[in-house]
């Protein structure tokens, strides 16, 4: 089995799928020729040329708007936003209309779309190459949101995503894009949505995060696990619609509940999960549960290292809600 | 580019030689959306529909370009084409029923009314937000072409729309890639309150084609076999390879922009009068007694007959109840996810006690 | 006959009232359906309203300049034919979003309307001997608990953190008004041996619970062979005594264990696979090249392992006020994560209570660590003489799974050698 890294992984997904699937087209910003900012679509152009690997225009609501034209015929539009940062001109497209076609002619369309869009800081980037935008698509009923921390499960989820008939924003940890390799099938398998996982089983606190916080949120429970504290780490994978089930039993075992994001506080997602976990595991709760977050601040530069909720920051609130 | 002249004649150069019955067959759709059209009106004032965005004066815009395309073609449409809808054979008591959002509205009473579409009709569905179905359209004939398939798409918008974000980004995305898409702009004069005139400062809104090296036409909207030869047109060009066109269709929206709109608080009386002396009915009227193919009495037995339908789709959709509650919480996503299934089971405790217990 | 009560429609997306500007119609008119009845004025338009079905005025409730609220009936009628007939006789809402219903589907409406409101809450009674605070402090799973032993919170005295009622507080307080011992709630999902009240039990959490853990990791998986060897430590001594006040007035305390690092340090430097870890995962050995060094320290919570980092690198002194920093900082709780991480080798000074030989458990998954014994005056035999000697003992234990025993030996002696001859450490020349 090949070692891959994040972005070989995607790309993989993006070939054995376009392969399978005469339906699946890739358009974006500079997705063709130059196989993307990031490459994670090179070698894809040359493959499948240019009638499925699309250079557009440089518009988010014209890759969004017609990207949803297709799907509406019955193809499977891949569509790349470069930056999350950079996915609002097209956010009338997706929270208007790509989630609520469904809905509004009781099935009869429906938009199997996929956006991939790179997300979060972590690489220098500054208010715009950094930003965590997620919960405003969470926000949006009728979108499903996707956030891999791995290479494998990039590659499962977002094959599923592609077979998915709702439309999916995909966030791409670009933090990680290099950092983790590991063993990914060459060929296809899916990883299911809305299923979460258990990464670091434990029995004192609950640690809920995802993409690229994962890996902090892991080397905290290390280092927890080192003072005396028992943390399970689950990676959510799947935001929405959310596996609450595997988040309720971990709470319930463990009675504490720590959930770990790059984006905001406020109106952040950590706060709808925060309350979930209250409404359903209430009486088994041993401490307040807790948020560990980007700041309620544009995403700054010089001081990304402090903004971004890394072990450092994780660490302590373990600690205290274990010992609360 | 106008057809039938004022006096009812054709211009011969521009005829589409279209046949009498084909004529006839226009002017009583127009006649049916109008009436359709006018009953709505007074059931929303009489407070026995939420709401309706009507198209008096603008019926030949909507019903000749929807007869100038094929029907393997698709419709997009902004809000105001239901004439195109009915006249691709859509049942009016489903449309009545939407306008009741009872259980016979196929989306089960979620949109507001004059929110249509139909799948087996190829035609879209209507949203609020004015020029996000634009680059839709653009979309769905990127696909047909990806798919080599015989199908062009006909995407009706505003005059306001051509100052929206998604118009410029579909027109460019249009013409890059040489999509079969026809730009059908109805220029009605108004975005709600605001003129065309201050909506732009370009001359025509076709104009705004050249910027992306579309072709594109003027055309009276008024005048249904002009529409028709337009479209008919733009049709055979997206067909032959020729990528998409812009129709400009120049006509005036008589009433409010919607019902809950009052337009005497920023029109000029005047004005009005004079496009109401220039009715598209009255001009394809005047044509068919100059063909003979029409009188008075037709007139009469047809608005009577029209009358009637609607009469009956109304009592019927009045009988008809509210659609079930569970409605709400379907086609969010293609299967129910949990957290649906949970609020569904609490709305359904909170609307019908009774129901937890039994 | 059944009348129709015409009500004032929202006939403008939100409009709440209008006022009538004029009426068309006078009572006892007949009107066909749509018939222009009266003109209103709303917050958005001025409309004309036509009639709803065929019949004759009956009552105008408004008069011109009036202004109704939506959902005011603003005009009675007489329908003539079924359909109207029908529709009066219907419920007061004709169809699924037939408007004119907007007061009685907003509740709340008076809520601005009213000036005086008081408030109709009533203060709950204090329990009778309820001797705590009135909203007692506890975790959602400590009421939890209270509520599945029937313990009333405001009565139960809080030992816990600021003034909070504590789990084992319940337990308590349920065992004092049965007059029984608690049941454990672990019970359920673990023993189902009946409790004894001759026993109490306690969660084994925290520090307990990592150690616990650990050690039993350590046995299980290690192959454990112990080591045991005399040390004469005369000449050890003599120096410590000889530099110990110098290095008071440096403000380190000199003890002998900076002595044993180095000595453990210089011999692993010989012997490398007892700087090794086992990797459980991969089966493979992993050589360590740096020397950490693991001191084992006994505190009130329990046992922990602060680390000397890079021991081999540091002066004697240095190691010295490092060990003492370690200590102290264990002792106080106050260990850095960074103070805890990445030992290759265990050092464990069994103190004052050292006894004869001890056989101490690996710090998984290192594969050596060396037990100090306190040094003690013992009769040795020295050039065929009983003489008193000041004898250390070592008791060492190895993975026997990659430390062979000669090696374990070898390196033991190695360490004796340095320790029995400290110069050795002065001058860096290794037995």
């Amino acid at each position: 089995m090949p070692e891959m890294n994040l972005v070989q992984a995607i790309q993989s997904a993006l070939a054995v799928t376009m392969r399978a699937d005469p339906d699946v087209v890739v358009m974006g910003e500079d997705v063709g020729k130059l196989g993307g900012v990031f490459r994670v679509t090179q070698g894809l152009l040359d493959q499948f040329g240019t009638d499925r690997v699309v250079d557009t225009p440089l518009s988010e609501t014209g890759i969004l708007g017609t990207a949803i034209g297709m799907a509406l015929h019955g193809m499977r539009p891949v569509s790349e936003i470069q930056f999350s940062d950079f996915i609002y001109p097209g956010f009338d497209q997706l929270v208007s209309e790509a989630s609520k076609y469904r809905y509004r002619t009781a099935g009869e369309f429906h938009v199997p779309l996929v956006v991939r869009t790179p997300y979060g800081g972590g690489i220098r980037g500054g208010q715009y190459h950094s930003q965590s935008p997620e919960s405003l698509f969470i926000h949006t009923a009728g979108l499903k949101v996707v956030c891999p921390s791995n290479p494998f499960d990039a590659k499962g989820l977002l094959i599923a995503s592609i077979r998915d008939d709702d439309p999916v924003v995909f966030f791409e940890p670009k933090r990680v894009y290099r950092a983790i390799k590991m063993e990914v099938p060459e060929e296809t398998y899916e990883v299911p949505l809305s299923e979460a996982k258990v990464v670091r089983p434990g029995e004192q606190v609950t640690c809920v995060a995802w993409g690229a916080m994962l890996y902090e949120a892991y080397a905290a429970a290390e280092e927890a696990s080192d003072q005396g504290v028992d943390v399970e780490v689950i990676d959510l994978r799947t935001l929405w619609p959310v596996d609450l089930d595997t988040i309720v039993a971990s709470v319930e075992k463990t009675g504490r509940f720590v959930v770990v994001h790059e984006a905001p506080q406020t109106c952040g997602f950590g706060g709808e999960l925060v309350a979930r976990v209250i409404e359903k595991a209430f009486l088994h709760l041993q401490a307040p549960p807790r948020r560990v977050t980007g700041f309620d601040t544009p995403f700054p530069l010089t001081h990304e290292r402090e903004y971004l909720p890394l072990a450092k920051r994780i660490l302590p609130t373990l600690m205290e809600t274990a010992r609360f | 580019m106008q057809v039938i002249r004022d006096d009812g004649t054709l211009d011969p150069n521009l005829d589409p030689g279209l046949s009498v019955d084909q004529v006839v067959a226009l002017y009583k759709a127009m006649v049916r959306t109008r009436v359709v059209d006018d009953r709505l009106e007074r059931l929303q004032r009489q407070g026995r529909i939420a709401f309706h965005v009507g198209s008096l004066g603008e019926e030949a815009a909507i019903v000749g370009s929807a007869a100038a395309v094929r029907d393997q073609d698709w419709i997009v449409p902004c809000y105001r084409e239901v004439g195109a809808l009915l006249w691709r054979g859509y049942p009016l008591q489903r449309y009545v029923d939407h306008m009741y959002g009872n259980a016979g509205d196929p989306i089960h009473g979620r949109q507001m009314p004059d929110h249509t579409f139909s799948k087996a009709h190829r035609y879209l569905s209507v949203s609020a937000p004015i020029g996000t179905q634009i680059p839709h359209a653009v979309g769905l004939a990127w696909a047909a072409k990806k798919r080599n398939l015989d199908e062009c798409v006909a995407v009706f918008f505003g005059d306001g729309a051509t100052s929206a974000n998604d118009f410029h980004a579909a027109m460019n995305f249009a013409s890059v890639f040489q999509t079969p898409t026809i730009f059908l702009c109805r220029n009605n004069g108004y975005a709600i309150s605001v003129p065309t005139e201050a909506q732009t400062a370009t001359r025509t809104l076709a104009e705004k084609a050249a910027a992306y090296r579309m072709p594109a036409s003027r055309v009276d909207g008024n005048d249904v076999l002009a529409v028709w030869r337009a479209v008919r047109a733009a049709v055979a060009r997206a067909t032959q390879g020729g990528g998409p066109t812009f129709v400009e269709l120049v006509t005036y929206r008589l009433g409010g922009h919607s019902t809950s709109d009052d337009p005497r608080l920023y029109r000029d009386p005047d004005e009005v009068d004079a496009w109401t002396r220039a009715d598209p009915l009255l001009r394809l009227q005047k044509h068919l007694h100059h063909r003979g193919a029409w009188h008075t009495a037709l007139e009469a037995d047809w608005r009577k007959a029209c009358s009637a339908e609607m009469r009956e789709c109304v009592r019927v959709a009045e009988e008809t109840p509210a659609p079930a509650l569970e409605t709400v919480f379907s086609d969010v996503y293609a299967s129910r996810p949990a957290h649906l299934i949970e609020q569904q089971a609490r709305a359904l405790a909170a609307h019908n006690p009774d129901r937890e217990g039994s | 006959m059944t009348d129709l009560e015409f009500k004032l429609p929202d006939i403008g997306e939100g409009v709440t009232e209008g006022e009538i500007v004029e009426w068309f119609v006078t009572v006892g008119d007949a009107l066909q359906e749509d018939d222009p009845m009266v003109e209103v004025m709303t917050d958005k338009a001025t409309v004309s309203i036509g009639a709803p079905c065929e019949g004759r005025v009956v009552a105008l409730r408004f008069e011109v300049g009036q202004v109704a609220q939506v959902g005011e009936v603003i005009l009675v009628l007489t329908p003539s034919d079924k359909a109207g007939i029908d529709r009066a006789k219907r419920s007061s809402r004709p169809s699924a979003t037939a408007v004119g219903e907007l007061h009685d589907s907003l509740p709340g409406a008076q809520l601005f309307a009213t000036a005086d409101r008081s408030s109709r809450a009533t203060v709950s009674e204090e329990p009778e001997g309820a001797h705590f605070a009135h909203k007692p402090l506890a975790t959602p799973a400590t009421r939890a608990l209270a509520k599945e032993k029937g313990v009333d919170l405001r009565r139960v005295p809080p030992t816990g953190a600021g003034g909070r009622v504590t789990e084992e507080d319940v337990l308590a307080a349920a065992d004092a008004d049965t007059g029984q011992a608690p049941a454990d709630p672990r019970d359920a999902q673990g023993s189902t041996s009946a409790p004894d009240p001759r026993e109490e039990r306690r969660p084994i959490v925290g520090i307990r619970r990592k150690i616990a853990e650990r050690m039993a990791r350590a046995k299980a998986t290690a192959a454990h062979f112990t080591f045991v060897e005399e040390c004469d430590a005369s000449a050890l001594v003599d120096v410590r005594r000889k530099y110990d006040l110098e290095a008071s007035r440096q403000g380190v305390r000199l003890t002998y264990l900076p002595f044993v690092v180095r000595a453990v340090t210089d011999a692993l430097a010989r012997h490398p696979a007892l700087n090794s870890a086992v990797d459980e995962t991969t089966r493979e050995l992993v050589y360590k090249k740096y020397y950490n060094i693991g001191i084992a320290v006994a505190t009130d919570a329990g046992l922990v392992v602060p680390v000397v980092k890079e021991a081999d690198r540091r002066p004697l002194l240095d190691l010295a006020s490092e060990i003492e920093r370690l200590s102290s900082a264990a002792r106080e709780g106050s260990l850095r994560p960074e103070d805890l991480r990445g030992s290759t080798f265990t050092i464990t000074s069994l103190g004052r209570q050292s006894g004869l030989l001890a056989t101490p458990i690996l710090n998984h998954p290192e594969v050596g660590i060396l037990g100090v014994h306190r040094i003690k005056e013992r009769p040795v035999v020295r050039d065929g003489q009983i003489v008193v000697g000041r004898v250390m003992t070592l008791s060492l234990s190895f993975d026997h799974r990659v430390v062979d025993g000669h090696v374990g030996a070898a390196f033991a002696y190695d360490v004796i050698e340095t320790l029995e001859d400290p110069g050795r450490i002065a001058t860096g020349f290794l037995p």
